[in-house]
């Protein structure tokens, strides 16, 4: 296989996609293809990196500003559903640019006070002790609560583009649950997919202040055989500083049969842990 | 509950379900926005602008499409909208050297944002095109077809342009990571 024809799998090796036969193709082109497996490290690599980028949070002003808007609008429909049908002898649908086009001096006037009602209304209910704040809280750990369910169950799928899915759901969690800890350690030492691998790896970085992930990390490296997890987790644990990790990284210098690149990282690890 | 049966629900008029949608993708809304402009302040403007139009026009939710492919489609239309408005934005970079707390930075912190940064410096410096592409499958996890039905081009052009994009900012990487060498 010319390795162009090759290098239009990438994409899908990158996202886990690729079929088990374009798979096996892969593979042995790689064996053969030095060229070809050092491109393919080198955007695996990047892909990874893109991946560790940290998820912004907005500041808190974005909910507040939706809930007001939510509110205001709920009530602008209610004031709508309320109002005497005048000269209505069928049921309009409601258009927003309707209610804000501010044409009569009358409309002028109801849509000042309904948002101004609705901003201080809005301040009062998105607060914690307000009735939304309440609602909000409960609704954040609903939220949360599905997000760990879904992971889970999504981690247990046939499909590597679903557990990937999985994966990503896990990595919105913010206090991951000790089921998801575990979950994604063992997709980390046993997914049959390097791409659920990496992705995993990426997740767990995001949790890397618990002390069972970092445990987790270390031990892992002791299990991979692919050279491109080996190097991502390397480089995950020396940019969370675990310096537990020595001892797994000599045990893999130590190793005869090591990928040469990854021996070198191992090595720029522990003299980076050691220092 | 679907983010496809949630919306359908908010098309019936239970629009207090919109909560629901936003607490799931505002803040993949905001990186979206914030990956592509750099600017915070843009990105918090395109999520009440984006969930605003929805409800605006939560009749047009046909489902045809997966709930996301519709709301980036609305999503890149507001950034169109927003960047007419806004021309002038931030570079990427300046948003990552902001640090949110005053306690200085352990040192591993500080490394792993330093990484972070030069790697969405090199994101920075991607086209448009190709940052867009790459925010969509790798930040939002959405799947080659899904990209493609959004920009509206085939899947293997999407595919093309994710191998060649993820090259290019693999080189603009390398290329940073070097210039800060020199300058250490």
């Amino acid at each position: 296989m010319k390795c162009d024809d090759l290098k239009i799998h990438w994409p899908d090796f990158l996202t886990g996609d690729l079929s088990p036969k374009a798979k096996n193709a892969v593979d042995a082109h790689l064996v053969e293809c030095a060229p070809c497996a050092a491109e393919l490290h080198q955007i695996t690599e990047m892909w990874t990196k893109l991946g560790v980028l940290p998820m912004e949070k907005p500041s808190p002003a974005v909910r507040d500003r939706f809930y007001t808007m939510l509110e205001a609008y709920k009530q602008g429909l209610e004031a709508q559903e309320a109002a005497p049908a005048l000269g209505r002898s069928r049921r309009r649908s409601f258009s927003l640019r309707g209610w804000f086009s501010l044409e009569r001096p009358a409309f002028k006037f109801a849509a000042a006070a309904a948002l101004l009602l609705a901003g201080v209304a809005g301040g009062v209910l998105v607060g914690p002790a307000g009735p939304f704040g309440s609602k909000l809280a409960r609704l954040e750990g609903e939220v949360e609560d599905m997000r760990q369910t879904t992971a889970l169950s999504l981690l247990e799928r046939a499909s590597s583009s679903d557990r990937i899915l999985g994966v990503s759901y896990s990595e919105q969690i913010r206090t991951p649950g000790a089921s998801t800890i575990e979950a994604l350690l063992r997709t980390l030492d046993s997914d049959p997919s390097v791409n659920v691998r990496l992705a995993a790896a990426d997740a767990l970085f995001l949790f890397a202040k618990d002390p069972r992930v970092k445990d987790g990390l270390v031990v892992s490296l002791g299990r991979q055989q692919a050279p491109v997890i080996q190097v991502a987790l390397i480089d995950l644990l020396l940019e969370i500083r675990e310096r537990k990790a020595v001892e797994a990284l000599k045990a893999l210098i130590a190793d005869e049969k090591i990928n040469p690149d990854v021996r070198k990282k191992a090595e720029a690890g522990v003299k980076s842990l050691t220092s | 509950m679907t983010d496809h049966q949630i919306m359908q629900d908010v098309r019936e008029g239970q629009i207090e379900k919109l909560a629901i949608l936003f607490e799931r993708h505002h803040v993949s809304l905001f990186n979206y926005s914030l990956r592509l402009t750099g600017n915070r302040a843009a990105g918090e403007d395109l999520v009440q602008e984006v969930f605003t139009r929805i409800l605006k026009y939560r009749a047009t939710y046909q489902g045809e499409d997966k709930f996301v492919v519709w709301m980036f489609k609305i999503a890149r239309n507001t950034h169109i909208d927003l960047l007419r408005r806004q021309k002038k934005t931030l570079p990427l970079d300046d948003q990552f050297v902001e640090t949110p707390d005053a306690e200085p930075l352990p040192e591993e912190r500080l490394e792993r944002e330093q990484d972070a940064a030069l790697v969405a410096k090199a994101l920075a410096r991607l086209s448009p095109r190709k940052q867009e592409i790459l925010v969509l499958s790798r930040f939002q996890n959405m799947k080659y077809r899904e990209i493609a039905e959004l920009l509206e081009c085939p899947v293997g052009t999407v595919k093309g342009m994710v191998h060649r994009s993820i090259q290019e900012l693999g080189e603009i990487y390398q290329g940073l990571t070097r210039e800060k060498c020199h300058e250490m």
